[in-house]
Order: C-alpha cells, then sequence, then structure tokens
C-alpha cells in the first residue's frame, strides 16, 4: 500500500461520513462575495509575457484584457478592440479600440499602451516572432488607433491577437511594457475586470484578486476569452494548496468554494459529498506524450520510432493516468484535439488495432538496435509523466530494449532535455511529457509539433515533409485548405514519429453547490460565476 | 557568563561562512535550471538561454558567489528569481506561521510529555509506564503526514471541530490563531513527545536511585515535591537537550505538517524553492535555519547553567 492509496481511503472515508451532512459552522460564516479558489498550481510568478507557465497565464486573465479573445468555438472575438480593418493585400492591419477601457490606476487605455504590449509579447510568443520578422512597422495612430503594416499576409491575425496559449497578448500600460521581455515585471496594473492585490500576495500561499469597479464589459455572453466578463463576486482569492487530500477535505468541509483540478483518485470522494458538483473542467483535455531524440541511435532511426509506436498501447498510459474511468479517456491515433475542427487521424493507422510486439521486434532489429542502453528520463514528481514512465519502461522491456531508468524530478528533466550531448555523456534517449489541448488545436501555438531539426523542441526532430504542411496551413484562406493541410501535417508527423502521442485524457473541476456559472474552458473562467451563502 | 555568549556569537560567524559556501556549492553543481522552469514548456533554448543571462547564471561559479557573499555582508538576502521579491520579504511572510507552529508544537510538548516521562519513571513497571511507553513507540513510529491526515479526518471532517488547512495570524484573535494550529502541532508533536516523553522516564530513573532521593523520602517530603523539586530538576540536563535537538525535527517536520495543513510557512517555501530551484530563497531558507539551529545550541548550553549550578564556561 502506498501513500496515495491511504489518502485516498482516508479522503474517502472522510467523503462518505460526510455525504449528508450540511458545510460545518466554519463555512457558514464565509462571506459570499468572496470566492475560493483552489489552483492548479502555485503562483509563483505573475508576469505572463515572462513566465509563460499556465497558472501565471489563467490569473493573468483576471487582470489584463486581450484585444481579441478566443470562444468556445475557437473563434477569435472582439474584445478591446471596437473594429479592425485590413487592406485587400492582407498586409496592412488598422484597429480601433473600444471607448472608456480603463487601467486599473484610473488611466485610459491608449494605442501606444497597446503598440508598447504588442513588442513585447512579440519577443516571446512563437506566432508574435513569426509576426515580428515579417513587420513593417507597429505604430500608434491617435489615442484610440494602431496599426500593424506587414511585409507579407499574415492570415491568423486575429487568432494570435486573441489566443488562449501562453504567452497572450495580454495589453499592460505603456510604462509595465517596456520592461524587457526577458525581465520580469514588478508593477501589475491591467484593465481587466479584476484587480491584482499585490498586498495580500503570499507566493506559493495565496493570491487576492477584487472586483475592478471601472471594468466596461462587453454586451456579447460571455464565451471563453471573448464577450462579456462580468464579475459577480468582489473577491476571488486563490488559495494554494500542494497536497491534494487536504484540498479535497477543505472542499468537502467548506473552507474553499472550487478546486480547479482534483486528481482523479480524490473524484470519486467528492462525487459522492451532495454538497460539490464534479464535471469535466477542460473539454479540450491533454494529450500525454513521450519525445525520442533524433539525434542519437536508436531512435535516430525512424524504424525504431515507429517500431516503438507499432508496440504501445495507448490504453495501458490512459488507465495508469486516469484509472478505470473510461469517460475520461480515448484513443488518440494523431496529433491534434479531438472533437475540434482540424482532428484528423491520417496516417495514424500504426496506432489503431491489436499491437504487434513481434513485427516491432522485427522493425527494431532492422533499425540495427544491438542492445545499447535507452536513456529514459521520467520525472516522479508530476503523476502524469511518472505513469508514463513506468508504461514505458515496460514497453521498451517488452522490445527487448536495455533501459536506463533515470527517476528525477521535473526540474532536472526540464534542464537535462535541453542536452544535446550524447545519453551517456548527460543527453538522453526519451523523456516524458503532456500538452495541453487548447495548445494542439492547430500549429500555431503547438510547438511540440514542429520538426525543424535543430530549432524544433526537445528530441529535435527533423522531418521536412511536416514543416512543409505547417507552412500550409499558415497559409490557407479557409477551413477546408486548413483541414487538408492538418490532414498532411498528421500523416507526415507520424510517419516520421515526430513524437509518440500516449492517448488524450480529460481531468475533473469541483466546486461546491452554491456556487454557479462555471464554464467549462481550458483555463478557469471567473466571469459569470456567483455564489450563495 | 556575558563573554562567553559573546565568544559563541562570535564563533557562529564561521560556522555561517562554511554553510554559506556549502549550501551555494551544492546548489551550483544540482541538476536543474530556474531558466527552464521560468520559460515554461514551449519556450525555445534560445528562449531559455537569454533568461539565464537575465539572472546572471550564466557566470563563473566565483562570480556568483562573490556577488551573493557581498550582498550578504550588506544585508541583502537577494532576490526571488520567480517572485520578483526579495527573500527577506518572502521569508517574513512566512516566519510567523512557521514560529507559531513550532511555539506550539513546543509548548504542547513540554507540558504534556515532560509529565507523562515522570509519571513512566515514579510508576516504572507498571501498567501506566507500559501504557506511557506504547504510546511513545505509537507516536515514534507514525509518520507526520498519516497522523495529520487521520486527525484531520476526525477533529474537522467527522466532528467539524477544527479547519481542515490554512493560518490565521495571532493579531486576528487568539482563537482563530488557535485553532488552524491544533492539529498541525498535534501531529508534528507526537514524535517529538513520544522522545521527549522517553529521554525524561530514562534521566528520571536514573535520579531516582540516587542517595538524595532516599534521603528525601526518609524525611517524609511529599511524592510530588520529590519528582517535580529534586529528581526533575536534576534529571533536566538530558531533557533540556533532546528539547533543543528536537527543535531541529521540527524544522524538518514543518515542511510536511506545513504542506499536508496548507500552512504557508517556511516549510512549504523551501519546498517550492528547492522544486522549482529559485537559488536565493534556498540559500536564504539554509542560512537561517543554520543561524536558528546555532542559537538553539547556544540557548541550551545556557539554559545548562540555570538547572545545574555546578555547570560554568
Amino acid at each position: 500500500m502506498d501513500r496515495r492509496t491511504v489518502l485516498k481511503g482516508l479522503a474517502g472515508v472522510g467523503g462518505l461520513a460526510l455525504t449528508g451532512i450540511s458545510a460545518p459552522a466554519i463555512a457558514q460564516g464565509a462571506s459570499a462575495r468572496t470566492l475560493r479558489f483552489v489552483p492548479q498550481a502555485n503562483l509563483a510568478n505573475f508576469d505572463p509575457i515572462w513566465g509563460t507557465q499556465y497558472v501565471v497565464r489563467n490569473a493573468a486573465a483576471l487582470v489584463w484584457d486581450t484585444l481579441y479573445g478566443i470562444d468556445s468555438t475557437l473563434t477569435p472575438q472582439r474584445q478591446m478592440v471596437e473594429s479592425e480593418e485590413v487592406t485587400d493585400d492582407g498586409t496592412t492591419w488598422t484597429f480601433k479600440l473600444r471607448p472608456g477601457l480603463k487601467f486599473h490606476d484610473g488611466e485610459p487605455v491608449l494605442s501606444k499602451d497597446v503598440v508598447a504590449s504588442l513588442t513585447r509579447w512579440a519577443a516571446r510568443d512563437p506566432m508574435g516572432l513569426m509576426l515580428k520578422a515579417i513587420q513593417q512597422e507597429l505604430t500608434a495612430v491617435d489615442d484610440r488607433t494602431f496599426k500593424w503594416v506587414l511585409k507579407q499576409p499574415f492570415p491568423k491575425m486575429l487568432y494570435a491577437l486573441g489566443k488562449n496559449n501562453s504567452p497572450c497578448a495580454f495589453i499592460m500600460p505603456e510604462r509595465i511594457a517596456q520592461t524587457d521581455p526577458f525581465k520580469q515585471i514588478g508593477d501589475y496594473v491591467g484593465s481587466g475586470p479584476m484587480k491584482f492585490a499585490k498586498g495580500e500576495w503570499v507566493p506559493g500561499a495565496k493570491a487576492v484578486f477584487e472586483k475592478f469597479a471601472d471594468y466596461v464589459p462587453r454586451q456579447e455572453k460571455a464565451s471563453w476569452l471573448a464577450g462579456g466578463k462580468q464579475i459577480l463576486v468582489d473577491r476571488v482569492e486563490w488559495i494554494v494548496m500542494p497536497d491534494a487530500a487536504t484540498a479535497a477535505a477543505a472542499l468537502q468541509n467548506g473552507e474553499v468554494d472550487w478546486w480547479e483540478s482534483p486528481i482523479a483518485d480524490l473524484v470519486p470522494v467528492l462525487k459522492k459529498n451532495k454538497n460539490i458538483s464534479v464535471d469535466i473542467g477542460d473539454p479540450l483535455g491533454n494529450i500525454g506524450s513521450f519525445r525520442m531524440n533524433f539525434l542519437y541511435p536508436p531512435f535516430n532511426d525512424v524504424r525504431a520510432r515507429r517500431a516503438v509506436l507499432m508496440a504501445m498501447s495507448q490504453e495501458d498510459y490512459m488507465r495508469a493516468i486516469v484509472g478505470d474511468d473510461n469517460s475520461l479517456w480515448k484513443s488518440l491515433p494523431g496529433f491534434f484535439t479531438p472533437d475540434t475542427p482540424l482532428y484528423s487521424e491520417m496516417g495514424g493507422d500504426i496506432l489503431k488495432g491489436k499491437r504487434d510486439l513481434d513485427a516491432a521486434k522485427k522493425l527494431l532489429a532492422e533499425s540495427g538496435y544491438s542492445g545499447q542502453p535507452v536513456t529514459c528520463l521520467v520525472a516522479q514528481d508530476q503523476p502524469i509523466t511518472k505513469a508514463q514512465g513506468d508504461v514505458t519502461a515496460d514497453l521498451l522491456k517488452k522490445l527487448g530494449m536495455n533501459v536506463d531508468f533515470v527517476a528525477t524530478d521535473w526540474g532536472t528533466v526540464g534542464s537535462r532535455r535541453a542536452l544535446k550531448t550524447p545519453p551517456g555523456q548527460g543527453g538522453w534517449n526519451m523523456f516524458h511529457t503532456w500538452h495541453a489541448g487548447a495548445d494542439c488545436t492547430n500549429p500555431a501555438p503547438y510547438t511540440a509539433i514542429r520538426a525543424n531539426g535543430d530549432k524544433a523542441w526537445f528530441g529535435w526532430p527533423n522531418s521536412p515533409a511536416t514543416e512543409k504542411e505547417v507552412t500550409s496551413w499558415f497559409e490557407a484562406k479557409n477551413i477546408d485548405e486548413e483541414k487538408a493541410a492538418i490532414g498532411r501535417l498528421n500523416k507526415a508527423a507520424m510517419d516520421d514519429v515526430v513524437y509518440a502521442p500516449t492517448g488524450f485524457f480529460l481531468s475533473y473541476t469541483a466546486w461546491r453547490k452554491n456556487v454557479s456559472g462555471i464554464a467549462k474552458g481550458p483555463l478557469p473562467f471567473f466571469w459569470g460565476v456567483s455564489k450563495s451563502a | 557568563m556575558l563573554s562567553y555568549i559573546l565568544r559563541r556569537i562570535v564563533a557562529t560567524l564561521p560556522v555561517m561562512a562554511i554553510v554559506a559556501l556549502f549550501v551555494f556549492s551544492l546548489l551550483y553543481i544540482a541538476p536543474g535550471d530556474p531558466a527552464v522552469v521560468i520559460a515554461g514548456d514551449q519556450a525555445s533554448p534560445e528562449d531559455v538561454e537569454r533568461i539565464r543571462q537575465s539572472l546572471g547564471l550564466d557566470r563563473p561559479f566565483l562570480i556568483q558567489f562573490g556577488s551573493w557573499v557581498w550582498r550578504i555582508l550588506h544585508g541583502d538576502l537577494g532576490t526571488s528569481i520567480f517572485t520578483n521579491l526579495p527573500v527577506s520579504t518572502m521569508i517574513g511572510q512566512r516566519l510567523g506561521p512557521t514560529l507559531s507552529l513550532m511555539m506550539v508544537t513546543l509548548l504542547l510538548t513540554i507540558v504534556v510529555a515532560v509529565p507523562l516521562g515522570v509519571v513512566a519513571a515514579w510508576k516504572a513497571g507498571s501498567l501506566i509506564d507500559r501504557a506511557i511507553m506504547g504510546f511513545a513507540v505509537f507516536g515514534f513510529s507514525l509518520p507526520v503526514f498519516v497522523v495529520g491526515y487521520m486527525l484531520a479526518y476526525i477533529f474537522a471532517l467527522e466532528l467539524e471541530w477544527l479547519p481542515v488547512q490554512g493560518y490565521t495570524p495571532l493579531d486576528q484573535g487568539l482563537w482563530p490563531w488557535l485553532q488552524n494550529l491544533i492539529l498541525p502541532a498535534v501531529a508534528l508533536g507526537c514524535v517529538y513527545i513520544a522522545l521527549v516523553a522517553r529521554i525524561t522516564r530514562a534521566a528520571m530513573l536514573e535520579v531516582l536511585q540516587q542517595d538524595y532521593i532516599r534521603t528525601a523520602k526518609a524525611k517524609g517530603m511529599g511524592q510530588g515535591g520529590i519528582l517535580f523539586i529534586h529528581a526533575l530538576k536534576n534529571a533536566a540536563v538530558p531533557i533540556v537537550t533532546v528539547i533543543g535537538i528536537g527543535i531541529a525535527l521540527l524544522i524538518g517536520g514543518a515542511v510536511v505538517t506545513e504542506s499536508v495543513f496548507a500552512i504557508p510557512g517556511l516549510g512549504r517555501l523551501t519546498i517550492d524553492a528547492i522544486l522549482r530551484r529559485d537559488y536565493p530563497v534556498i540559500q536564504g531558507i539554509v542560512l537561517l535555519f543554520s543561524f536558528v539551529y546555532v542559537l538553539v545550541n547556544l540557548m541550551i548550553d545556557v539554559t545548562y547553567t540555570i538547572v545545574d549550578p555546578r555547570i560554568r564556561y
């Protein structure tokens, strides 16, 4: 019996005991105007351009607004912008800001603030860098109008400005946005629907956001980052809880109102509590993955990479991550998020059907593999990577590979995976990770699908065919062209095994029933959320 | 005595210097890179390198160490790589909860463990003695997090008497402050109570065999007077020693306890900083802990002279 099992048991007993019992006195005195939220991780810094962790993006969405916002159909909608015009040749974009936009310090939002913010963002964001590379000028025309002149058309402009992938194009006051993009800001003034209470921030423990009275929401219904961001509470407190069992107990006890990402083990306990609602948090879910190093044997040979794909069972990986709840996962014979417009299974047959270990062994032998150690980095402090690493180690052994299993922490994996030295000299052959489904709906924010060799993400996959189709997608003029490009891209990436997708999985979110208005989405949206006593 | 205390304080300086060098070297050679954590999962190697440069992490070891020592000598513990807040501010934010937890635990330990040890020695070999020593073994054996979860289940979830998590500062009232600390202090104190009770019993057993105890009994002195005036005072040196050593245990135990009960103290700050490789914060905390440890040892030595007048420095 391990620690996790003990915790589950204890929390389970607690949950059973509480079923049918009303919230304790401690909770009932809490103000209905304060929403207490347990985030997925610690808000350790608060510069959404400098630090690109999801938790920073999630908090930043409260404080800083964006020019456009992606809605639940993955379509960019106007947010701070009132109107836009683009010339027929697609090279000059002119944007006009909504009237009445204000920063939290009372100053109006002006075009010069937007220009400075976009300049800082473009230095860090992959789409921003693409824009910067073709930029002729980005200028403020007047207080509410700014112009972006490009050397060539960029059809994905509005998506770039409204995307929810980190870093988002958040708009800051000019004085803050002029900070070097590789240095952290220390002033957290935005124009979003909530203000950051810097004085109450205890990194690692608590962050507080207060309603911004002068925020002017759009009239449209809120949908993800788009529409009217109506804040219905006075205060949102983020309470960081490193221990899942404690968070579960606090939610059951009414000490917190909303837990962003309960671990799968504890969900049955929460579901049994009549005061708690549990539902899928983010319908775009996550894609599990492991990456093989293209620079060194055995995975510099596509046959070795394909042998691993032929043998692997995505079900094994998914069950290791989410347990027995079949509603939480599905097989993924592709690289893009299921149930989104560009999803494709072209070329994914290798991941379908019965696993053929013998054929995989034969292919591995053909690749010239001769028993050299395969250095497999597995972060033990991340349940998702640990679960995947254990399955992979077993898989490689079944294939007859000599596994050098490096059990370490995420911080070490993070730095070691950047090493291009041979595996025996500090380098590696494989590491495990996962990607937010929201980042895998198209190639723009999807760093992991890029296969441009030295410039690609860790593992440095080199697949000209994949890269060709990434370019095709960027140049596509309509959804049909985009879908065709993605189909070809999926096949090329699968043929060359840019990385190994281990499956698609979802996770839950849980809240007390006196809280309403929680929307499903790739990040926790606080607009429209209310709480009764 | 005063000159002794001064000498001891001066003697802490080389200790602190060695600790500083050791910690800095260890972190320098440890795997992991804060720039990678900051840059995020999707960052390019070039972005990571630029962040490393902006943080000064690309500079040679001696330059980094020299610059850090220079700042320390000027009373500046540096700035957190992640939060951009001064390390002293971050430690200040977390000091209250940890000190409160340690204080309540220490108080609870002394109030519970010392009488238990005295009674066990007094009734040595009896059922009471066995029960107390059985509890001590139990207390030693259970990990802090298991005790913590069990207490939370019984007293927070089941009985609804106390909160599961969090911390309320003392300035918001004695009871709000205390109610967040009772369960963590009991969980953390279990091992400590067991340790002190056993040591108290052993020390008392030895003292109770002494001639002056027999003399006190012969003179008709009451049992309470014998135990708490003559015996306990003479058994105090090892008890004080183990209480002092136990403070080191408390520091270690606080890391787990603060995580289980979501108390925003130094223990959690330490874990967070280590996992993120926030070097200035780790260095600041380790320096603080080592200073506290040296100080506690000094206090123990001074206490010896109070409980045993024969000891002089």
